[in-house]
């Protein structure tokens, strides 16, 4: 288990490493981005990855701020999760990306892993997608024509594939702080604590009078990618949250889920299933947090 | 660019500069091209913890980074534990002998750098904080409570030495 | 010379004790925290190449071409090695039965996914690894048979062809009077059940580094080998090297639990050794090839059961339907697995008769390999459930039902109907200190309580006795010959008084360096710290065996027991020469070698042997300057099996009774351990910490057994397992932190009271955690009959019935 060889660059500014992608795209090279490499490490050491270069980011200066910018929440794509985790802005300001960052893998890889790298590996079973969904986060995105910046509905295409263009990088993920009295939970079913998500939910909800007002939810590890469960969020607006409404968003939820993934830990009805559970399971500990 | 680079870092406190295959892995050199052998492999894709060590203080597969990324790096193995002249085991290392937290001792590298982490952010933990500071370090001969009961010494002996 | 080997601790020649029975830290532990221990990868040798294995991605499949050219071009490969080299110079491996092995390498054809097919010797892993990639390969392929009922159909396509069956072995065995027993029952259970494929999974994977000696012709070959002489003398066999030319060093190991591998990596180093001119070859196996194709698969099994009982109660029969797919040949002795439940096939129970129907089969899976334990797992998670339904029928607590059917203390010696003796016991002592530890009442209350609000909670009270101490008469049904395993130890005094032990073995966790000193110390009277233990290569170690069978600690005390007792009379002798008087007038205690009449008298033992080896004036006749001794242990009055293969087979008898409570959430299907509780009894303790340790870490591996870990072929017999990803190692998570406590009935035969004490926790817990299970789900009359209990799998039943 030996990754296969491959060119190594190591731009040192952002302008430099955009121009390096653009010329090794120009020369038919594969090349690949090389952030904190928890997830690329392991396909290159199995052969299944095997670009012909690496563009790592390390020395590029200025990817790993955290912070609060015109209302927003800034996280730079090199930031590590650990980063995240203990960012006191993103624990107050956004619990639910906090949470999601904390489900991630184990503390080792949370060092080294980048925020950024897990949006733009775009693993399904990831938990940031979902997040990313429901609170319409935008990823910035830098290429030869300058910066863009990706709504996540436009972000995440399909299995591992993302909206990023060859020659773009991904610098900076963007996220709303949460409304105070949000409620908000994410919650996974996995086989042994820290492994990847065989279904997950993630979700926020308001109340006001009393009624759901506006639940957004989406499940990830279901599918190719993180989707919305838009008809469970149809059937919680108005409803009192009790038990009731938040089983019956928990069936909608299930029952809207078009041919869930299927492994050898988890049949798509069996995935069909959890997902229905840990919606209704989440509900009930997102309106306990609502205010 | 090349699939070969130089690359200078700190290993235990002791500098060194090498020349290096880019596709390397920082497992591979630190065991075989130092010769540092106690940061052991055991599944070289991110998953059994063997192969933890610290980079700039913060615990990392070293199996799931290049060498090449560690150009610049401090780095802390299992060697750098024990007391240079004396020979004296670290806290954690006389810990681990102590409340049997081995059996093999593959794995025990990891998890005893795992703890040095932990420790050193964390030197009360809870039975749970230290379960969840492990979760990414596999044993399969000791079953954990040992371990546990380890780290837990470990944490007291530290204290209690940085109290005096 | 007669020898004494002590069987209870007081008669060691010292007033107490000092080491034996008390929890002391390990002499090796300082080297393996210290990360300095050599393990097999730290290793480099001058010139030394390294080993990459291309394997096969088809389970069945002729090899028509292969195209290696390229490879053997690329910079930095030095040699290729096919099945053409190896068809050439090797024969395949001896198997149990005779005539089920492959090559090292494929000839011909290929018979499992990850069979070896080319191997490349490069000046790196990664550079053979780039070889492997420009190899080609073309296969015809054939139909596979996935499973035991596809490979024993008419017409099924055949593994072996020159067998012209799949089926390996198929006998039954009959115990007592089994037809009257079954018919004069009040009540009849039985069950099928499925045990998917686990296994060991070391932290560190087999590896080795090999050297043919083309002028000698010989081979040195270095590793990590838990059976050192085996494995040499099975080189010599499938390398066609005369046996003392081939020399097998064992290293450290990361762990073993049975399923090292090892034979086909060391083959396949060796021949490339010999194919690069004498060069040094190292091959480490990775975790995938380790998982694919390693040593790591056991236990593929399907069985039928079933249990005659009265209606008091009583068990009086047991019958076993057994199909066990072995994968694709007999290379890792799988074969064993299912023979070892001969030696404790009646569990701890008085049942008179017993039928085992064992039938082995050959499939296009992996070859199956020993795992911890060896084949009773399996078969009592299947004993132990039957006697949970059986409790349920008869509206019987399950603790109680067992408690009637105890063997009683006053019964030991004990020969069950499968024909081993267990030497001593008191199970019910065992059962009353568990359910007292585990508040086995108030667990029934608050099952009781969940119960009434309508969750799943359920208890598990599993009883199981752990055969200790193997030997090769257990497996002679199939096909292993022989009664005795060696085990030789060398122990050595200088003139300083400091004792070296030369054992046969290397680590690989359990501790038995430790145990070694342990003994030695309070034989001799030295400081534990005053003695080393090294491990001897195969070409100057005496006979022996190594870890396996819980079988080590036990002999190696009785190995060393032996040899001190032979440095104890030539110290006599020698004591006795210079006090002109007679030896029988000389003792050893404390560490002197005194006048009996007059023990103020005396020497040290570090006297003793300075004047041995410096004054040989003083020596009595006959007596060598050699303050040394060498002794050979085996187990004690072994016997020839008969045909039904009955026999004195494991000298010990542990036992041990786990209470587990579990809850399983209806939504999920995911179990919880909510309390786990061990009481055992494996006679003495040697090293206190190093029995709890076997004990907690076999909960482990039950763990995973019994909830997680599974190796899962599709239906074209595909691995889909072969990452860490998917192999489900329990982490600290899912392990409980057990409560425990023992007792202590002293083994009669075996050194110092001890028994083996290695495997009785995986005996145990996947038994334990299936019928907690199935006292949870009992309620709904559901019953899960197949592990692991995955949460898809329990989920599905209790969708089902929904």
């Amino acid at each position: 288990m030996k990754p296969a060889p491959f060119d190594y660059h190591a731009p040192t500014s952002l302008a430099e490493a955009v121009a390096l992608l653009a010329r090794l795209d120009d020369e038919g090279c594969d090349a690949k981005i090389l952030a904190g490499g928890q997830s690329l490490m392991p396909m290159l050491a199995m052969r299944v990855a095997r670009p012909e270069a690496l563009v790592d980011l390390r020395r590029v200066p200025g990817l790993d701020a955290i912070r609060l910018q015109d209302g927003y929440i800034a996280i730079g794509a090199m930031a590590s999760k650990r980063a995240a985790e203990l960012s006191e802005l993103v624990r107050e300001k956004q619990p639910l990306f906090h949470a999601a960052t904390r489900l991630v893998g184990h503390q080792q890889i949370r060092n080294r892993g980048s925020v950024g790298g897990s949006f733009a590996h775009a693993d399904p079973a990831s938990e940031y997608p979902a997040v990313a969904l429901i609170l319409d986060m935008q990823m910035v995105a830098t290429g030869p024509d300058g910066e863009r910046v990706i709504p996540a509905d436009e972000f995440f295409v399909t299995y591992m594939t993302t909206a990023l263009e060859a020659g773009e990088i991904l610098t900076e993920v963007r996220m709303p702080v949460l409304p105070t009295g949000s409620g908000w939970a994410i919650q996974e079913i996995t086989r042994r604590n820290g492994d990847l998500a065989l279904a997950g939910v993630a979700l926020t909800l308001r109340l006001e009078a009393g009624r759901c007002t506006d639940a957004r939810i989406a499940a990830f590890g279901v599918d190719a990618t993180a989707v919305r469960l838009t008809a469970a969020e149809d059937s919680l607006r108005g409803a009192v949250p009790n038990s009731e409404s938040f089983a019956r968003a928990g069936a909608t939820a299930a029952a809207s889920l078009g041919d869930p993934m299927s492994c050898i830990h988890a049949s798509a009805d069996y995935r069909r299933h959890l997902v229905g559970t840990l919606v209704e399971r989440a509900l009930a500990e997102a309106a306990a947090r609502a205010r | 660019m090349s699939t070969r680079q130089t690359i200078r870092l700190t290993v235990n406190g002791k500098p060194y500069e090498r020349e290096v295959e880019a596709r390397l892995t920082l497992a591979d050199f630190i065991r075989h091209e130092l010769h540092l052998g106690g940061t052991h492999v055991g599944c070289e894709h991110g998953i059994c913890g063997a192969c933890t060590i610290l980079i700039d203080g913060s615990s990392a597969r070293a199996c799931l980074t290049l060498a090449v990324q560690a150009d610049g790096a401090n780095i802390t193995t299992v060697e750098g534990l024990r007391n240079r002249e004396t020979g004296q085991l670290h806290p954690i290392q006389q810990a681990f002998v102590e409340a049997h937290g081995l059996q093999c001792g593959f794995c025990t590298p990891g998890f005893m750098m795992t703890t040095l982490e932990l420790l050193g952010e964390n030197p009360d933990p809870s039975d749970d904080e230290i379960k969840e500071a492990l979760g990414g370090n596999l044993c399969r001969c000791t079953g954990y409570q040992s371990i546990l009961d380890s780290v837990r010494l470990a944490a007291r002996r530290l204290q209690s030495a940085s109290a005096a | 010379m007669a020898f004494d080997i002590p069987t209870r601790t007081e008669d060691l020649p010292t007033d107490a004790p000092r080491f034996i029975g008390k929890t002391v830290n390990r002499i090796e532990d300082p080297a393996l925290v210290s990360g300095t221990v050599e393990f097999i990868d730290n290793l480099s040798l001058p010139g030394m190449l390294h080993c990459a294995i291309l394997r096969s991605p088809h389970p069945h499949a002729r090899i028509t071409r292969i195209d290696a050219s390229a490879a053997l071009a690329l910079p930095g490969v030095e040699a290729v090695l096919t099945g053409e080299d190896v068809a050439r110079w090797c024969d395949p491996c001896f198997t149990a039965p005779e005539g089920w092995g492959n090559y090292c390498l494929a000839v011909g054809k290929v018979r499992f996914v990850g069979e070896p097919v080319v191997a490349v010797a490069a000046s790196s892993r990664y550079v053979a690894e780039d070889a492997l990639e420009l190899i080609q390969v073309d296969y015809a392929l054939l139909d596979a048979v996935a499973n035991p009922d596809e490979a024993m159909a008419p017409g099924a396509p055949v593994v072996f062809e020159e067998r012209r069956t799949n089926v390996i072995q198929s006998r039954t065995y009959t115990w007592g009077e089994v037809d009257r027993v079954f018919a004069a029952a009040d009540r009849i259970v039985s069950r099928q059940f499925r045990w998917n494929r686990v296994g060991a999974n070391p932290t560190e994977t087999f590896g080795c580094i090999c050297q043919w000696d083309l002028a000698d012709n010989s081979l040195i070959c270095r590793g990590a080998y838990q059976t050192p002489r085996f494995m040499a003398i099975g080189r010599a066999a499938s390398l066609r090297l005369p046996a003392n030319k081939v020399k097998v060093v064992s290293h450290a190991q990361g762990g073993g639990f049975g399923g090292k591998g090892g034979p086909r990596g060391t083959d396949i180093a060796a021949l490339l050794s010999r194919k690069s001119g004498g060069r040094p070859v190292k091959y480490i196996e990775d975790r995938m090839e380790y998982l694919l194709a390693g040593g790591g698969q056991s236990w593929d099994r399907y069985y039928d059961a079933a249990l005659a009982v009265k209606a008091d109660g009583t068990v009086t029969g047991f019958k076993v339907r057994l199909v066990d797919d072995q994968g694709a040949g007999a290379e890792g002795y799988g074969t064993i697995s299912a023979a070892k439940p001969l030696a404790a096939f009646t569990g701890n129970y008085r049942i008179e008769a017993a039928f085992y129907d064992l039938t082995l089969v050959a499939t296009n899976r992996a070859p199956t390999y020993p795992y911890r334990g060896y084949g009773p797992p399996p078969h009592n998670l299947v004993l132990e459930s039957l006697m949970d339904v059986a409790a349920r029928e008869l509206a019987l607590d399950p603790a109680e039902l067992r408690r009637r059917n105890y063997i009683r203390p006053e019964q030991f010696p004990y020969t069950v109907p499968s024909g081993n003796e267990y030497d001593s016991g008191n199970y019910a002592a065992v059962l009353d200190r568990v359910l007292e530890l585990a508040d086995y009442r108030a667990l029934r209350e608050t099952q009781a309580q969940a119960r009434a609000e309508g969750r799943l909670v359920g208890i598990g009270v599993v009883s199981t006795v752990e055969p200790g101490v193997f030997d090769w008469n257990a497996y002679a049904t199939v096909g292993v010959p022989g009664v005795g395993v060696p085990e030789g130890v060398k122990v050595a005094v200088d003139v300083f008084g400091n004792v070296t032990v030369a054992v046969g073995f290397n680590l690989q966790g359990q501790g038995q360096f430790t145990v070694a000193a342990q003994v030695v110390a309070d034989y001799l009277g030295v400081d534990m710290n005053s003695v080393k233990v090294t491990t001897a290569s195969t070409d100057v170690a005496l006979p022996h065996f190594g870890q396996g069978g819980s079988r080590l600690g036990v002999a190696v005390t009785g190995a060393i027991l032996g040899a001190c007792d032979k440095l104890r009379q030539t110290f006599c002798r020698v004591v006795a020469h210079v006090m002109h008087t007679d030896p029988e007038q000389i003792e050893l205690f404390n560490g002197r070698l005194r006048m009996k009449q007059a023990p103020e008298h005396g020497m040290s033992i570090a006297e003793v042997a300075g004047l041995m080896l410096s004054r040989s004036d003083l020596l009595p006749p006959g007596v060598e300057p050699c303050p040394e001794a060498t002794f050979v242990w085996v187990s004690p009055n072994r016997n020839q099996p008969d045909d039904q293969g009955r026999c004195r087979s494991y000298l010990t008898a542990a036992a041990a009774t786990h209470v587990v409570q579990v809850e399983i959430d209806r939504d999920t299907g995911q179990v919880k351990i909510l309390g786990y509780y061990i009481v055992d009894d494996c006679g003495t303790r040697l090293n206190p910490a190093s029995v709890e340790g076997q004990l907690q870490g076999g909960v482990a591996q039950g763990v995973g057994a019994a909830l997680y870990e599974e190796y899962v072929y599709d239906a074209q017999c595909q691995p889909l397992v072969s990452t860490f990803v998917d192999y489900l190692v329990p982490t600290i998570h899912e392990v409980p932190m057990t409560v425990k406590d023992h007792l202590v009935t002293p083994s009669p035969v075996a050194p110092l009271g001890a028994k083996g004490c290695g495997e009785g926790a995986i005996h145990t817990t996947p038994a334990a955690l299936l019928c907690a299970i199935n006292d949870a789900l009992a309620p709904l009359g559901l019953e899960c009959r197949e592990t692991p209990a995955s949460p898809q799998r329990l989920w599905k039943l209790l969708h089902d019935q929904a």
